[in-house]
């Protein structure tokens, strides 16, 4: 179980994240949603440890590091692969980094998404880019795969697409963190939603709940985020001086 | 087919960055300092033949004539070194700055279970180039100093010229 407990971070005096408290049990696949600059990718990169922080953030009780990294995965949607190297090229390389790498999974899913295994990667399209991103995060054999807008720039069969083969993939002890903006596409895919806003936890619920509840995700979102239905038409009488 | 060489070059880049070119770069420069460094000979040459006067026909040694100090004939024949040395930082540099041109693979090599890695693949190869610099520097000066003290008959050597190389470069002015 990944324990985020109060970690705050600033960047230049402006608080990105502020006393985050959250947990990550295995075996989920959760949504984490929020506007442009609400703390998604922050929070991702403390979890990594890419940023320092305040507060504490563990893996089964252990701090995160060189020892237990490997247990993390990531998938961004600014790519963390190398664009010079062909995917034949990168699988060796996380082989060699990573024990657990699963290679049956990787074929099958470069077969599936039909991604040439010997062509640099600064040659494919960025609807492939993406896919090679996330398909190297599902394969690295991690127990956590954490996924910050991985789809941005892929068109919406693409992504359909990838959810499908997810939930299909999945093992019931991975644990899938996506960062998205498309919520209606993934509601029926994901198992929690946590909403982030201005750098705070600001709803944390599962979908179960939700149904429960005869709601749907967008509703949640709109509720916690005091969303005023109304604000388009009273901006565009302002606009036009009409009533 | 790779050989075990490349590989092993290829492991101490980073990945993508084509380590044979970079070493065939670096070897151009060794030889352009190499090539540089023998203007040593054309100096010590210079004053060699300055040692001699003509009697007649017969080329005779002048005994009252002191060849230069070694250092002082050395000169700058083995700065080229020094550059190629002090350039090779700003290979270091350009191998971080890899991982952020195009994509941000430093996330992959940060999130390593083998935390060395990336200052391995970024360090390696141009700190393996300085102290070839400095070998290469230091093994030219040993054979020029051996060519100068056998081929300067001894009866115009200036004495010392071992302490006056070192006092050279420890910078202690007599």
């Amino acid at each position: 179980m990944i324990e985020v407990r109060n970690v705050s971070k600033s960047f230049g005096g402006k608080k990105a994240l502020d006393s985050i408290n959250l947990t990550l049990p295995q075996g989920q696949i959760v949504g984490l949603f929020g506007e442009n600059g609400a703390g998604k990718s922050t929070l991702m990169k403390c979890i990594l440890g890419f940023l320092r922080f305040s507060g504490e953030i563990t893996l089964d009780g252990e701090p995160i590091s060189s020892r237990n990294i490997a247990r993390l995965s990531f998938a961004t949607n600014e790519h963390s692969f190398f664009p010079n190297l062909t995917a034949q090229a990168h699988m060796e390389f996380y082989q060699l980094h990573f024990p657990k790498f699963n290679e049956k999974r990787f074929r099958g899913l470069m077969e599936f998404f039909e991604l040439p295994a010997n062509k640099a990667l600064r040659h494919f399209s960025t609807g492939q880019k993406n896919q090679f991103e996330v398909i190297l995060s599902l394969c690295q054999g991690a127990d956590y795969i954490l996924m910050d807008e991985p789809f941005a720039g892929s068109d919406v069969f693409n992504r359909e697409d990838f959810y499908k083969v997810l939930l299909g993939i999945l093992e019931p002890t991975e644990t899938v963190l996506l960062a998205t903006h498309l919520l209606e596409e993934v509601e029926h895919f994901i198992g929690r939603a946590i909403l982030i806003r201005r750098g705070r936890i600001v709803g944390d619920i599962s979908m179960l709940e939700l149904e429960e509840s005869g709601r749907k995700l967008i509703d949640y979102v709109k509720e916690t985020y005091h969303y005023q239905a109304d604000r388009v038409s009273k901006a565009l009488n302002e606009l036009t001086g009409e009533q | 087919m790779k050989t075990s060489f490349e590989d092993t070059l290829a492991r101490h880049v980073p990945p993508g960055v084509d380590g044979k070119r970079e070493l065939i770069w670096l070897a151009v420069g060794g030889a352009l300092c190499l090539l540089y460094s023998l203007s040593f000979f054309i100096v010590y040459l210079n004053h060699y033949q300055a040692l001699f006067v003509w009697d007649g026909t017969a080329r005779v040694l002048n005994t009252e004539a002191v060849m230069p100090d070694f250092i002082a004939l050395l000169g700058n024949s083995l700065t080229g070194f020094l550059i190629l040395a002090l350039c090779l930082p700003a290979l270091i540099f350009y191998h971080y700055a890899y991982h952020y041109r195009d994509s941000m693979s430093i996330y992959l090599m940060k999130r390593l279970p083998d935390r060395w890695e990336l200052h391995r693949r970024c360090i390696s190869l141009p700190f393996c180039g300085i102290l070839a610099c400095c070998g290469a520097a230091f093994i030219l000066l040993l054979v020029y100093f051996g060519v100068y003290m056998l081929l300067t008959p001894s009866a115009c050597l200036a004495p010392d010229q071992w302490q006056k190389i070192w006092i050279a470069f420890l910078g202690v002015v007599k």
